[in-house]
């Protein structure tokens, strides 16, 4: 009964997956009424937030892009919040606050190492924008991506709107390959269904846009989270999503708003951003079950769905893994898994060549080697993540001091 | 419990009242570290343990795989029913072949009582034309004789008649008697029979010298006879010979089936249908057939390889090809059985058993 029963679940999320991908090409295709109604006229005061660790010149040259918005530029700002770097990045942020005069900048850095969400709480403190756009300090920005996020905030019930995040070095080896095709696929294509919805499950924190006074009110609870005492750092984005979706607001991605990030190059960093990212799916999983009953009376059966297979699936996807490596470890070695992603793979690189061309890949084999990042990541993630949910490390950074009391300094 | 609720706001601190929220929250942080870090260090043993397991069995060559035949395991139950049906042919066969053999015997006999009676017919055949040869002649001697004896016979008999109207008229006249003309009378009569009689052997011994003289039915009987005979003899020929082929082919039949029967007998699934006691099989990869030597100490181990005791002996291995399921890897391999001899009954049941030595020094 048991096995049956891992196999349905296990069948179900796939099949939530791959009608997801579907559905998104079919709404791409033929439905251009998934996409929001944009209204370029509407053009609020935006805070552009940029929480900042041990980012060095990266974020120099982060502000450097947004500088070159086309966003007028007396109606947005930028308010960079270091969080105590070990390195020279709050140096760079006044370099770029000097640098940079046609745009208003401002800095600040915490008094003691507090975590991103944290951090960009407290840059919040500074701002009294209309719009707050959060975005990370190791992307570059296009230059219409602030007009692009604004424009979906026509629409008053949309309460958060994420951009689409590329890849800035999809060909530094095998493994930024790999991300760059399941980072298009998954805004291209899986997330399309959300958006006609307009209940998108998680905006990437890359580049995340949300009203001034829906992110008030859900700061406290950013401020709260933690875990039995311990403060919780990570998946500011999901959570943000989250409660805005339980708000009774609309999330929505669009993809025209584009930022780019450097993806990690090797599987240590990987495993690490990785790790993270599926802690706060589990622990946004935990919180849905939680909180089951209002996530089905308030929200979209869509958005109640994923919230729940997505991290189920990573349960399942565990149980099953181990189950195949048990009972027959060599099916693994069949050609089927290698020459499905090896087809997709190609079809994927096809379209982001057409239709991307910066993210481009070199080689349109490399995604062959996303079969066995996926067993990698199906039997490691979920236990490690389930078993390390009192980690406050942020993974991919270092860092020297201690967690503390939350403290601001504005410059 | 850790996520705040929807709408939630975090609440004041409250700092001088006896913090028993973080008395618990620290107790299930510790509980859940322990637990944590206990679940993680049992998954990475786990997964070395998984790893030494598949490289193990990658590059061991001794171990083998038992297996326990059922009495009713359906390859047993079908040799048994091809050995009963082989053994059933054999008997059959030779039913067939002393038949055969008895009809060799009498046929033989046969041919052996008419070629002997072929030569007594040719002599006597001889001896008749040498007879034929001798007589012919004399007999036509006799016969122009007799010829001439009739002619003159036949003309005193032509006087007769007149003889006999003599007599009449005698007896009319009162010359004689009555008495005396009948005796008359019947004396012309008896010379008219002689007369007869001598003409009918005259034409019986013209026939006595055409069947000397010539080549009579008789003749050509006694000459069919000797033909059918000869005919007789070279069909028992044939048939003697097709028969002793017969013969050949089903004792070649018996032995080839006594071949097959030996062979099965030496087939694991034969010794499991027919042995009355358990008996204990393993299968060996082909890779491993080094290790697979009759009288090879078998080692059963815990863990699949670890801390192993010695448990038997192979008694002996079958030649026959046999496929399975690799224990570990799940997948096809090809190999064959050999049969051991335990000392402890329950390593059977043993996900593999080694043999030769044992596997890690232990």
């Amino acid at each position: 009964m048991a096995p049956i029963l891992l196999w349905l679940v296990m069948v179900l999320c796939l099949l939530i997956s791959v009608v997801k991908y579907i559905m998104g090409i079919i709404l791409k295709v033929a439905f251009p009424s998934t996409k929001i109604k944009k209204d370029y006229s509407y053009q609020p005061r935006v805070s552009v937030l940029m929480p900042c660790f041990n980012e060095g010149k990266t974020v120099y040259e982060t502000i450097e892009s947004i500088s070159k918005s086309k966003y007028p530029s007396d109606r947005f700002e930028v308010i960079a919040q270091d969080d105590c770097s070990v390195d020279d990045s709050y140096e760079w942020m006044l370099k770029a606050q000097r640098d940079f005069t046609n745009i208003r900048i401002r800095t600040g850095k915490n008094a003691v190492n507090s975590g991103k969400a944290r951090t960009v709480c407290n840059a919040l403190e500074l701002s009294n924008a209309e719009v707050i756009i959060s975005i990370d300090s190791d992307c570059i920005f296009h230059e219409d991506a602030i007009t692009e996020l604004t424009a979906c905030f026509s629409e008053p019930r949309v309460g958060s709107v994420g951009g689409r995040v590329g890849v800035r070095n999809p060909n530094d080896s095998v493994i930024t390959a790999i991300q760059a095709v399941i980072y298009y696929s998954a805004f291209q294509l899986y997330k399309v269904p959300e958006n006609w919805t307009r209940s998108v499950c998680c905006i990437s924190g890359c580049l995340f846009a949300i009203r001034r006074d829906l992110l008030s009110e859900i700061e406290p609870a950013i401020r709260a989270r933690h875990w039995f005492g311990i403060p919780v750092n990570q998946g500011e984005d999901r959570f943000l999503t989250h409660q805005t979706l339980l708000r009774g607001y609309g999330t929505y991605i669009n993809n025209d708003a584009l930022c780019w990030t450097t993806v990690p190059n090797n599987i240590s960093v990987l495993f690490k951003q990785q790790l993270r990212w599926r802690r706060s799916i589990v622990r946004d999983f935990f919180y849905t079950l939680r909180t089951l009953p209002q996530h089905v009376w308030k929200l979209h059966p869509n958005t109640v769905f994923t919230l729940v297979l997505t991290p189920l699936g990573a349960i399942v996807a565990f149980l099953v893994v181990l189950t195949m490596l048990s009972s027959d470890p060599l099916a693994w070695a069949g050609p089927l898994p290698l020459v499905g992603a090896l087809g997709i793979g190609a079809v994927l690189t096809w379209v982001i060549k057409k239709y991307s061309s910066r993210e481009a890949l070199a080689n349109p084999l490399a995604f062959g080697a996303y079969v066995a990042w996926s067993m990698v990541s199906s039997l490691l993630l979920t236990p490690l993540a389930l078993c390390t949910m009192d980690s406050a490390d942020w993974g991919t950074r270092t860092k020297e001091e201690p967690e503390v009391p939350l403290g601001n300094t504005a410059h | 419990m850790a996520t705040p609720l929807i709408n939630a706001v975090a609440p004041p601190p409250k700092k001088k009242t006896p913090d028993l929220h973080a008395l618990h929250y620290k107790l299930v942080i510790n509980l859940y570290r322990v637990f944590a870090v206990t679940i993680l260090y049992l998954v990475l043993a786990g997964i070395l343990a998984y790893a030494f397991v598949m490289g193990f069995y990658a590059i061991n060559s001794s171990w083998a795989a038992p297996l326990i035949l059922s009495s009713v395991d359906e390859k047993s139950l079908d040799f048994r029913v091809k050995l009963v049906t082989s053994q059933q042919t054999i008997e059959d066969v030779k039913v067939d072949a002393q038949k055969m053999q008895s009809g060799i015997a009498e046929m033989t006999k046969h041919r052996a009582a008419l070629l002997e009676l072929e030569t007594p017919l040719k002599e006597a055949i001889v001896r008749e034309q040498a007879h034929n040869k001798a007589n012919g002649p004399q007999l036509a001697a006799l016969d122009t004789q007799k010829q001439a004896d009739n002619a003159k016979t036949q003309q005193v008999l032509a006087q007769l008649k007149e003889v006999e109207s003599n007599i009449h008229k005698d007896l009319a006249a009162g010359l004689i008697t009555k008495g005396d003309a009948a005796t008359q009378l019947s004396a012309l009569n008896q010379a008219q029979g002689a007369y007869t009689d001598s003409k009918i052997a005259e034409v019986l011994l013209t026939d006595s010298i055409l069947q000397k003289t010539t080549t009579g039915t008789d003749s050509l009987e006694v000459l069919e006879k000797q033909a059918e005979l000869r005919s007789e003899a070279a069909q028992l020929d044939v048939a003697i010979h097709i028969a002793q082929k017969e013969l050949y082919e089903d004792n070649r039949q018996i032995d080839r089936l006594r071949d097959a029967i030996q062979t099965a007998k030496q087939s694991p699934y034969y010794l499991n249908a027919a042995g009355g006691k358990q008996l204990y099989f393993a299968f060996v990869p082909y890779d491993n057939q080094a290790s697979a030597v009759a009288g090879s100490a078998i080692y059963d181990c815990y863990l699949n390889m670890l801390v192993c005791r010695k448990v038997g002996t192979v008694t002996q291995a079958f030649p026959g090809e046999e496929a399975a399921i690799h224990p570990i890897f799940k997948t096809n391999i090809r190999g064959f059985l050999i049969q051991m001899n335990l000392d402890h009954p329950e390593s059977a049941k043993s996900k593999t058993v080694f043999l030769d030595r044992k596997p890690l020094l232990f």
